[in-house]
């Protein structure tokens, strides 16, 4: 058989074995978001009958979304709550992974005590953190009474509703950043900073000089993950605060799930979430095209 | 033939006469037991919200399967979601679903769209409903919201909420020499010089501000809209509105940290356990500080009516209905159930058996023994959530807001502005500007003329 068959056949194989998985990628993934583009140029409401089919004024959805305040003031309280809590957990993983890189027992036992919160269910963790905000119930406010000090309503408060949702957020997912710093870690050999140390290196020194130009990488691919997934911070903003008070906490996500499921403006809600996506996909892209050029110069 | 053999053949001709019946029973069983049971075979799909009512009715469920020869497929959901997967069902115009709760709130809107079947078909057929079930013993209030313009009836109602005030701690209030609030003025007072006595928080309240906040603006002569449900222009920018919502703001201050966040359970609890004074909501939240078991304050606690504000007192009511879709494919099997379900003997039991009283039957409400079981302390709760109850269906319908399909849309816009009154993020003649523009905007968009 000549080389060109073989490759044929192999080409053949290949996209014989991948049928199956692209066609449920197509059906879970592609469908419902072809769907969703095609539903968020209608004015689809649940009881307006024919509203699904309403292709009259497609791009309308789209034009009232600059002028819907709530809107906007969702995509700025998205970005702050992103930006701080994906720094964050990057940060104290990356402290917590250098901390704990040693080798020892204990240390590893710990280690799986972290990456507790990770492995939670969602909706448990934010009963959890219900929980410690609740004045009349919470450990923190009793601790806080026993001390003689006063607490305010932390999730109803319009100073500190959204530092509650990121330190719950950086809670929760600081453990991935940490999981994956400490293998980033584990793979540096030790003859790096042997020899930094030697040449008299501190440790300050060691660590920029030499831990943190091979984390680095690791560092931006674990930011991107989540920063993509900090915009699914739902179940949080769902039971502390109701996106409240006001609008303070109101993410686009959850502006999103109260257009469609409690005023029924699915058409509307549909294109806030088109907008959320494409947003999504841009950062995303970028963050991709920021880490080719990074491996080009290097 | 002779006498024994005349005998002998006779017995020979029943025999087979006999086999031949028993043949045909066996072969054609159906029809006989369906002569009995008219909907055997049948097996009836319904939704509802979690519910007391519910479960309890679980009980019962076997007796009514037992006579009709029907199943029946109950799904119980938590009220949100339950909401989101029937408006998904009806709107869609499946028949999933026999029979289901017409939750009050999309009442109006289920009606509008034609979405659910009209019941007076089967009151008015003498044929399918008996003369003693009587639709009209049905609390005119409550069935206020499953009515369509014409008077049609498209639900009836299953459990009914009335707003009352309770007040678990008389005792501090006397000592203080504070009477019950009968005014809006006298509870401003109250809760304030109560608010901080024994650890005691003045007034306790929950996060969902668009049920708890009307009755305030309507007490100062305000409404949501300006003549629901016609003509559903809000109107959250007028002076009763704002004066409304700064009241309620105000009251507020008096209420544990954190109450704008508060669930339903939570504000229970406090009172409850007597750590907040005053409670105003549905019967069901209220009246526990009297009945339940985990009640610290049964001693010390009274339930009266709501204060009435200075234009009008206007406490807020609503209930739940059942009723039939459209494209249900078992329509008389489903009014047979729910014909059973509020049937008085099947209320009757609920209250008699498991003490339940928010049922919407007046004769049950009325009934001596309904009275016994809710008169607590030399007070009579069943007076109250009765008198509550019936005032929307006399004379103006004052809670048609609620049920106005515009209602979820400027709610939450109503729900997000007094949240900022009450943090001090926006002075209430600012933030109710900015709502009334939002609400406008919003109902605009989801193409309703003004």
């Amino acid at each position: 058989m000549s080389e060109s068959g073989i490759d044929g056949e192999r080409r053949r194989f290949i996209a014989f074995a991948l049928t199956p998985s692209l066609i449920v990628l197509f059906a879970v993934a592609v469908l419902p978001a072809i769907y969703l583009i095609v539903t968020s140029l209608t004015p689809f409401q649940l009881t307006t009958p024919g509203s699904a089919t309403d292709f009259s004024d497609p791009l309308r959805n789209y034009a009232l979304l600059p002028g819907d305040p709530r809107f906007v003031n969702s995509l700025a309280v998205q970005a702050k709550l992103s930006v701080a809590s994906v720094l964050f957990q990057v940060l104290l993983g990356m402290l917590l992974a250098l901390l704990l890189n040693v080798p020892s027992r204990f240390v590893e036992f710990a280690r799986t005590f972290f990456l507790i919160p990770m492995v939670l269910p969602p909706i448990v963790v934010a009963v959890i953190w219900k929980l410690i905000y609740a004045p009349d119930i919470s450990p923190l406010y009793y601790a806080a009474r026993a001390l003689h000090f006063t607490l305010p309503a932390l999730t109803s408060s319009v100073d500190f509703a959204l530092t509650s949702i990121i330190i719950a957020d950086t809670w929760e997912w600081t453990p991935f950043t940490f999981l994956m710093v400490l293998a980033a870690l584990q793979t540096i050999p030790d003859e790096y900073s042997e020899a930094a140390l030697v040449d008299g290196a501190n440790r300050l020194q060691i660590f920029w000089y030499v831990t943190l130009p091979f984390i680095t990488p690791i560092l931006v691919i674990s930011g991107m993950f989540r920063l993509i997934d900090s915009v699914k911070a739902f179940p949080l903003i769902f039971l502390l605060t109701g996106g409240g008070p006001g609008t303070v906490t109101e993410v686009t996500n959850y502006y999103a799930y109260l257009l469609a499921f409690d005023t029924n403006e699915i058409g509307y809600s549909s294109a806030v979430t088109v907008v959320m996506l494409l947003l999504v996909c841009g950062i995303s892209l970028g963050l991709v095209w920021m880490g080719r050029r990074r491996e080009a110069l290097a | 033939m002779n006498n024994a053999s005349r005998a002998n053949s006779i017995t020979r001709r029943k025999l087979l006469k006999a086999s031949a019946a028993g043949a045909a029973l066996a072969a054609f069983p159906a029809p006989l037991i369906a002569q009995t049971k008219p909907f055997a075979g049948v097996t009836l799909h319904g939704a509802s919200f979690q519910h007391r009512f519910f479960t309890l009715l679980q009980k019962y469920i076997p007796e009514f399967e037992e006579k009709t020869g029907m199943k029946i497929d109950l799904q119980l959901s938590a009220l949100p979601v339950y909401n989101q997967q029937a408006n998904l069902e009806l709107s869609s115009g499946g028949s999933a679903y026999d029979f289901v709760n017409v939750t009050f709130t999309l009442a109006t809107r289920w009606i509008a769209a034609g979405l659910l079947a009209n019941l007076d078909e089967f009151t008015g057929d003498a044929n399918l409903t008996p003369a003693e079930w009587n639709p009209k013993d049905f609390v005119d209030g409550a069935q206020v919201p499953y009515r369509d313009a014409k008077g049609a009836t498209y639900g009836y109602s299953w459990e009914g909420g009335a707003m009352l005030m309770g007040l678990s701690r008389m005792d501090l209030m006397e000592k203080k020499g504070l009477k019950i609030p009968k005014t809006f003025a006298e509870l401003q007072q109250v809760c304030a010089e109560i608010n901080g006595t024994d650890g005691v928080s003045g007034m306790v309240s929950w996060f969902l501000h668009n049920w708890n906040l009307p009755p305030y603006i309507q007490g100062f002569g305000g409404n949501i809209f300006r003549n629901p449900p016609g003509d559903p222009m809000p109107t959250l920018n007028t002076p009763e509105a704002i004066q409304g919502v700064e009241f309620y703001a105000k009251l507020l201050k008096s209420a544990p940290t954190g109450v704008l966040t508060y669930t339903e359970d939570q504000a229970r609890q406090a009172m409850l356990t007597g750590r907040a004074n005053i409670f105003i909501h549905s019967s069901a939240w209220v009246t526990p500080i009297l009945l339940s078991d985990e009640s610290k304050v049964k001693e010390t606690s009274r339930v009266v009516r709501s204060p009435a504000g200075p234009v009008h007192d206007y406490p807020a009511s609503n209930s739940q209905g059942l009723g039939i879709p459209k494209n249900a494919k078992n329509q008389k099997a489903a009014w047979e159930f729910i014909k059973w379900a509020l049937s008085p003997d099947i209320s009757m039991r609920l209250v008699k058996e498991h003490g339940h009283s928010s049922i919407c039957r007046r004769s049950i409400i009325t009934s001596d023994e309904y009275r016994k079981l809710n008169t607590v302390n030399g007070q009579d709760l069943g007076a109250l959530y009765l008198e509550v109850l019936e005032l929307p269906g006399k004379g103006e319908n004052y809670m048609a807001y609620r049920t106005s399909k515009e209602f979820p849309i400027v709610g939450d816009v109503l729900n997000k502005a007094f949240e900022q009154v009450a943090t001090g993020q926006l002075p209430a003649k600012d933030a109710m500007n900015a709502a009334q523009d939002q609400a406008i905007a919003a109902l605009r968009r989801a193409g309703t003329k003004l």
